[in-house]
């Protein structure tokens, strides 16, 4: 772990003190996007009490010598200049302050987001646990309508300007495509079936989590949408889908409709998208949106918790059906919280998209 | 020749299906060398691709192969880019 990392600050609230200069986080603070407008005003108000505590440590005397050691970000922002080769030309690296294109800077603050949440709910550092460097790319390719995660870094297109905007202005999909990457160092779901369905589920649930935390919001209020504000003027939809309601998110006559069931009733039966992987998530996801809304408070709190152990606790296999997950969801509620309200949260939750869960 | 490419997956999930038949166009040998080199690179079985990423099925007179994102050939790329641009 290069000592650059390594920042002694007294627990229990671990800030990044030093990485995101203050007069960037000024300008992220009035940012035209709540989410990482938020993210920014509570990373200021962090590193403010920080700063005071080192005022307050200067004044008093040296601090105790048993100092924890809390982890940092390593972000890396490439700019692939709309061209396909990755990982293109460095622009940005961890503790620069922001440059001109604020696509750059977009990433830069999502990927904080996201570290920030994984570690402040979970003790989890980076998307490996241990520390690993985020990179990501932009400007990839030319009109380029995706973002995808390539097995070691993200990668984000502009978008066609038509159908889709620049991919890095929502929070939740540069977290989702974050979140592939803790997937990958972690229960590792196949892309297939109903575990490359809960792939990418987890990749919702964890990208609304980041955009909930940097809003604050709690279960109730938040939109539980994925992709809100990618979608260029003109078409017909909110999102690209909703955990809240699934199958509601688009209609539009060159998307078409979001296809995506809330229930196992609907479930969609297909080889296409490596067996309907972005469309089944559905089902899991409405899953998680119903425990949360159901345990009430912040979502990444209790819901994500029980989500986060189910995917580290080492018990799911790779291989897991909707079925196999959603029993570990139950065992890791148990494990955590014992039989009470979460573990019948869950079975509930499960029970109303019809998979058993025991 | 008729030329289709067929793409799925993405962070959207939402697919596109574009074709073209090259006949009486001008530019017909140029997409006919372009095809038959993007099927030469192509696979007759679908990759594992990377999550989120486009996979592609290309069928050329009735001929059909597969290849995903990000590893596309210099010709699979532009024959999509330009199929999906310009097919009907």
């Amino acid at each position: 772990m290069p000592a650059s990392r390594l920042m002694p600050v007294s627990r229990p609230m671990p800030v990044f003190c030093g990485i995101v200069p203050p007069h960037l986080l000024d300008r992220l603070a009035r940012a035209g996007d709540p989410a990482v407008a938020a993210a920014a005003r509570r990373t200021l108000v962090a590193d403010a009490a920080h700063r005071t505590g080192r005022r307050l440590t200067t004044v008093t005397g040296a601090p105790p010598p048993a100092q924890e050691v809390v982890p940092g970000p390593q972000r890396t922002l490439y700019d692939a200049g709309n061209r396909t080769v990755l990982p293109g030309t460095r622009v940005r690296s961890e503790g620069d302050g922001p440059v001109r294109d604020a696509t750059v800077n977009r990433a830069y603050a999502g990927l904080g987001a996201t570290f920030e949440l994984l570690l402040t709910a979970y003790g989890h550092d980076s998307i490996d646990g241990a520390g690993l460097p985020l990179d990501a790319t932009v400007h990839y390719g030319e009109d380029y309508g995706n973002a995808f995660w390539n097995g070691e870094q993200m990668v984000f297109g502009d978008g066609d300007g038509e159908i889709f905007l620049d991919f890095t202005g929502p929070v939740d999909v540069i977290a989702h495509e974050l979140a592939h990457g803790f997937t990958q160092h972690s229960a590792n779901l196949a892309y297939f079936g109903q575990p490359g369905a809960l792939n990418e589920s987890v990749s919702d649930v964890f990208g609304s989590l980041v955009k909930q935390y940097t809003l604050g919001q709690t279960a109730d209020r938040a939109d539980w949408l994925i992709g809100a504000g990618l979608l260029a003027p003109g078409v017909g939809g909110v999102a690209l889908r909703s955990m809240k309601a699934p199958g509601t998110a688009y209609d539009d006559d060159v998307l078409g409709k979001d296809p995506q069931p809330a229930t196992m009733a609907d479930y969609v039966r297909t080889g296409r998208d490596n067996g309907g992987v972005h469309i089944n998530s559905g089902i899991p996801n409405h899953a998680f949106h119903l425990l949360a809304v159901q345990l009430g408070g912040k979502a990444w709190e209790r819901a994500g918790r029980i989500w986060y152990d189910t995917m580290t606790s080492g018990g799911l296999r790779a291989d897991a059906s909707f079925t196999d997950f959603a029993g570990e969801t139950v065992a890791a509620a148990t494990a955590r919280y014992g039989r009470g309200e979460e573990r019948e949260a869950v079975v509930k939750a499960w029970s109303q998209v019809g998979v058993r869960a025991e | 020749m008729r030329i289709q490419v067929r793409r799925t997956g993405g962070f959207a999930g939402i697919e596109r299906v574009r074709a073209m038949d090259t006949s009486g166009r001008p530019d017909a040998q140029e997409w006919h060398a372009l095809a038959e080199q993007a099927m030469r690179d192509g696979r007759d079985s679908p990759p594992a691709g990377v999550p989120d990423g486009f996979r592609y099925q290309l069928t050329v007179d009735g001929r059909t192969v597969y290849c995903a994102d990000p590893r596309l050939s210099e010709a699979q790329r532009k024959l999509i880019t330009r199929l999906l641009k310009e097919g009907a």
